[in-house]
């Protein structure tokens, strides 16, 4: 086939970041052509990332409060587990989203081509089909949103359907009785939570001194503190080093600290060490688009590639890989597009950890603070002293806040507890709306929430937390 | 086929002249390059030649007729038609020709309404014709007063880019301000010499740009393609607008350093105190954002905020244009066509003085006060004091005295002492007397300024006077050395002369000129003697001095001379 149709935006990848960019670009009058493999948008977030684990995750949380109301005198039974039910489910949720999508695709009248992309210049790509069939579309403008595919160890690559990635750990075809968890992030301590809850004997092996490395050590803490019950063990500073294929598992050689048994076998491994764009293979090298030594598209703050027609957005042009940074970038480009003086300018990109408790931050971290070498006043305000918490039986929680002392704003928030990643909307708005702690002392919080810990620990700032005594000291 | 023959360019400059004399009249044959005019202009008397062959039909114009570039002054007909005429002067042809005349008469009417004032102006013109593809340097322009420097805070063309007139090529951070520099013509952008972050001088070459009709033309053409796309305003707008597009500017170094910064979105960028909406509302009036001051809690910066902080931008532009304009309106001559010349860059002493005379004389309304006064005794004194001085290390000097005069001279007039504030309709009274002395070195004229006169005696002042010009001419004045003066003295009596009138040293509000003493024949008593008189000049700040009041202080200063013993008593 030879058919060479035209458009003015074309939309590369349908994810988040692709799909919300083509949608603002349509309500902007853009003519739009979105190309994706899959029928519908939705991209690794709602089909093998974020929106299946969570679905996975919510029947996690059930499981484990089922066994913590033993504690309040209510006992429930082992729960039986359907796995082919729970996958059906996750399936299910998966294709209302999607299917959602498709539909709102239509609506707004944009060209939805399946197929893969693949730049033939600056200016046209060609697209394959599922049939193999090729078709030419030229462009004015394309947004490259093609994301990234999760990472591999080469050198630890082996051959069997027991070595799981966090697209085919979401797949849940069993339960094994053992697994390993190679990288401690948040994929890794997410998938290993739902397996954990559903009765598999979970290790974790982390290289950094720490899982979940950036964030800051005292909610990693309160976190860990969970995970240790829930996981078999979490191994940090060690590193796998050797995986043999066995015909009922794999065998896997550990070095490190935490290591007590050097030789281990486990039923699967989930190999989690972090995603890589997917920039290769678009046949950018036809454009001018750079790419650094990541693989990462080089881009300018309005998300403007070394090609001026092309622009690349998400995953593919840098950390952090996350939906919600994506989608706001892909608004940044498309508004850049139609003529807008526009820049990604975060002041706060929140990152949610939805294990349980969950875990999350936004804007400055304590770690960072020090690093920069920065003077910053930190709030903590323990979830013992929220009544909330009590009720829940979830005081395993905090809420911190990083203070410039001089001008007195929120520079950054981190919560971990139960809830934390619908907590922190509040400390990204603070930040961006460069709010001060008496805007949030003075804000009044509905009680009794979660949420007044955001206020309480405002009011630490000034020694009066209503809650904890803690007078403030004098300077 | 009649011509309309038009005043030609006549010379830089020149967009009139009067009609000395008209040398051909209606029916005469003229062949290219000869002259049908004579025009007076300011500078010379022109004769015009003609640009085309044929017969003269009618003269436009009478002697004594003003008429401008462009101007239509005579119709010819052309040429070859003439040539054919009077070889065959059938009465069909002539009536036929008669006839094509009356059509073109009563066309002509409509072809003359351009009137002179509504042709195109002779400044445009050279650069009309002369500006295909031509390149231009752009330099920094000038940045308001005392900048004479700025960081690059920004780049907001890449090569390759479609500039208009007054669209912002960059912005420039100065000690006071972030400030836009706008196109000062419209043109492509060939090339961009610096990068953000660097430092640059006003005057220094940071853009080349083309200006061209091709360039204008290569705008219609991507139009033109444009318009077959559906979805072609949107682009349009993204390709008029001076954001960073088409080819980067300097691909080797952004390439490198820009992952990086792009990397950690968070860390670059210092985190404003200010809403999305704040942010982005100063992005769209062409603002950055971390140069607003916040009135808010914390520095909070709110759109108000950013509204006043445009409004002194644009201000502070204005201001800075207005100074500009009686300065940079004419155009140079090309100097090379009457000889050989060559271009040197001004030094920053040059460059600082041109643009501070330059504001100091279209804002004061000068006048100078002229007067002379009788040192004979003076003299007398210096010489027989000099020696103290010597010991002291200093050089008894009419200027060293004259400091100490000028004090007094201050003390008793004050409004001298003072400056004024246009803006907000003040005079502010000064309190200390610092006096500048104007001071002739290699680099060109420096004035560093004596401080606190009132705490030092002559001595004092000649010993620090001479190390301040010892200074001044060694290059090691520091900024400081030549702020904060009061009143200036510019004596050029070392070098002679009757008479000058200095340029007031602005914030300033006089300054005294000094000129060679000569021995006078002076009338006294009956008879004539010879008197040792010094010339005197007070240029002063009409608008805050009076005449009578000038005449007043250089007389007191004068007196004071003569008789030192004022100075005890009233100074």
């Amino acid at each position: 086939m030879s058919d060479i149709t035209k458009t003015h935006l074309a939309v590369i990848g349908a994810g988040p970041g692709g799909y919300a960019a083509a949608f603002l670009a349509a309500d902007l009058g853009l003519d739009v052509t979105v190309i994706d493999p899959e029928k519908n948008p939705g991209g690794v977030c709602l089909y093998r990332g974020c929106i299946p684990s969570k679905a996975l995750l919510h029947v996690a949380k059930l499981i484990n409060e089922t066994r913590e109301a033993k504690k309040w005198g209510i006992t429930f039974a082992s729960p039986d587990i359907n796995v082919q039910q729970l996958r059906d489910w996750k399936n299910d949720v998966v294709k209302k989203l999607t299917g959602g999508l498709g539909q709102l695709i239509k609506q707004r009248k944009i060209n939805h081509i399946q197929g893969r992309a693949h730049f033939l210049d600056s200016n046209t790509i060609e697209i394959i089909n599922e049939n193999s069939d090729k078709s030419r579309l030229q462009f004015d403008y394309a947004v490259l949103a093609t994301g990234s595919r999760p990472a591999k160890i080469p050198a630890l690559s082996v051959d069997s359907p027991r070595l799981l990635n966090s697209t085919s750990a979401l797949n849940l075809e069993d339960v094994p009785k053992s697994l390993l968890v190679i990288g401690g992030g948040y994929i890794g301590l997410e998938m290993g939570s739902v397996y954990a809850a559903l009765g598999s004997k979970v290790s974790v092996v982390e290289m950094m001194p720490n899982i979940l490395p950036g964030a800051d050590k005292d909610l990693i803490k309160i976190l860990k503190k969970s995970l240790d019950e829930k996981f078999d063990k979490i191994m940090v500073n060690a590193k796998v080093t050797n995986m043999k294929a066995l015909d009922d598992g794999i065998r896997v050689s550990f070095e490190g600290d935490d290591v007590h048994q050097n030789n281990q076998k486990f039923d699967k491994v989930l190999m989690s060490i972090g995603r890589q764009p997917n920039s290769d293979g678009l046949g950018l090298e036809n454009t001018s688009v750079k790419t650094d030594q990541k693989g990462f598209v080089v881009v300018d703050d309005q998300r403007r590639t070394a090609d001026p027609s092309i622009y690349a957005i998400g995953d593919i042009a840098g950390e952090p890989m996350l939906a919600h940074k994506a989608s706001h970038e892909g608004h940044v480009a498309v508004e850049a597009i139609a003529g807008h003086k526009v820049a990604f300018e975060p002041q706060a990109i929140p990152a949610v950890v939805f294990t349980n408790p969950e875990m999350a931050w936004a804007g400055l971290t304590e770690e960072q603070a020090k690093q920069q070498g920065r003077n910053v006043e930190v709030m903590r305000f323990p979830w013992a002293a929220s009544g909330r918490a009590l009720t829940m039986d979830r005081t395993d929680g905090l809420t911190k806040l990083i203070v410039d002392p001089e001008t007195e704003r929120i520079l950054g928030m981190g919560i971990v507890g139960a809830g934390a990643g619908e907590l922190i909307a509040e400390g990204v708005l603070a930040i961006e709306m460069a709010a001060n702690v008496t805007d949030l002392k003075l804000s009044i919080h509905p009680h009794p929430t979660l949420s007044e810990t955001v206020m309480e620990s405002a009011e630490m700032f000034f020694g009066q937390s209503t809650h904890i005594y803690r007078p403030r000291r004098k300077k | 086929m009649a011509i309309e023959f038009k005043i030609p360019e006549l010379g830089e400059n020149i967009t009139s002249g009067k009609v000395a004399s008209v040398l051909v009249s209606a029916g005469d044959t003229v062949e290219e390059n000869q002259s049908v005019l004579e025009l007076e202009t300011d500078k010379a008397v022109l004769e015009v030649p003609s640009e085309v062959a044929g017969t003269v039909k009618e003269v436009k114009v009478s002697e004594g007729d003003e008429v401008e570039v462009g101007q239509i002054v005579i119709i010819f007909e052309e040429g070859q038609e003439q040539a054919e005429a009077p070889a065959e002067q059938t009465q069909d042809k002539k009536s036929a020709k008669q006839e094509e005349e009356g059509k073109e008469q009563a066309t002509q009417p409509v072809e003359e309404t351009p009137t002179p004032a509504e042709e195109t102006p002779d400044s445009e013109q050279p650069q009309t014709t002369k500006a295909a593809a031509q390149t231009i340097e752009f330099k920094v322009p000038n940045l308001g007063e005392n900048v004479d420097a700025g960081s690059v805070a920004k780049i907001l063309v890449s090569v390759g880019d479609q500039i208009k007139k007054d669209n912002t090529l960059l912005e420039l951070e100065t000690d006071k301000a972030v400030v836009e520099v706008p196109a000062e013509q419209s043109g492509t952008i060939k090339e961009i010499l610096i990068k953000e972050g660097d430092q640059v001088d006003v005057g220094q070459h940071i853009l080349t740009i083309e200006t061209s009709e091709s360039a204008e033309t290569k705008t219609g053409a991507q139009k033109e393609e444009q318009t077959k796309t559906e979805t072609e305003p949107s682009k349009t707008e993204t390709e008029s607008a001076p954001a960073p597009k088409k080819e980067e500017p300097a691909p080797a170094p952004q390439s490198t350093t820009k992952p990086k910064q792009e990397r950690s979105d968070q860390g670059k960028r210092p985190l404003v105190p200010a809403a999305p909406s704040v942010r982005r509302f100063a992005r769209e009036i062409g603002l950055d954002i971390v140069n607003v001051p916040g009135s808010g809690p914390g520095g909070r910066i709110g759109i108000e905020d950013v509204k006043v902080y445009s409004k002194r931008l644009h201000q502070q532009r204005a201001a800075s244009d207005t100074v500009l304009k009686g300065v940079q309106a004419e155009a140079l001559p090309d100097f090379s066509k009457w000889g050989e010349v060559d271009r040197q860059s001004m030094n920053k002493v040059r460059e600082t003085t041109a643009r501070h005379l330059s504001y100091a004389w279209t804002t004061i309304p000068h006048v100078t006060q002229f007067d002379k006064a009788d040192i004979t005794n003076l003299e007398a004194l210096r010489k027989q004091y000099g020696p103290k001085a010597e010991e002291a290390g200093g050089k008894l000097t009419v200027t060293a005295i004259l400091l100490k005069i000028i004090e007094g001279a201050l003390k008793k007039f004050p409004q001298f002492n003072a400056s004024i504030d246009m803006q907000n309709k003040e005079i502010i009274y000064k309190h200390y007397y610092n006096i500048g002395v104007a001071v002739d070195t290699e680099r060109g004229l420096l004035v560093p300024v004596v401080k606190n006169i009132n705490t030092k005696n002559i001595i004092e002042l000649s010993k620090e006077l001479r190390e301040l010009s010892k200074k001044a001419r060694d290059r090691k004045l520091a900024l400081e050395d030549m702020q904060g003066g009061n009143f200036s003295i510019s004596n050029l009596g070392g070098i002679g002369g009757t008479a000058f009138s200095p340029v007031v040293n602005a914030p300033e509000v006089a300054i005294l000129g000094v000129s060679r003493a000569e021995m006078e024949p002076v009338y006294q008593d009956g008879q004539f003697v010879p008197r040792l008189r010094m010339p005197l000049a007070l240029s002063y700040d009409h608008r805050l001095i009076d005449g009578a009041d000038a005449a007043r202080f250089l007389r007191w200063v004068c007196e004071a001379l003569e008789q030192p013993f004022l100075l005890s008593l009233e100074g």
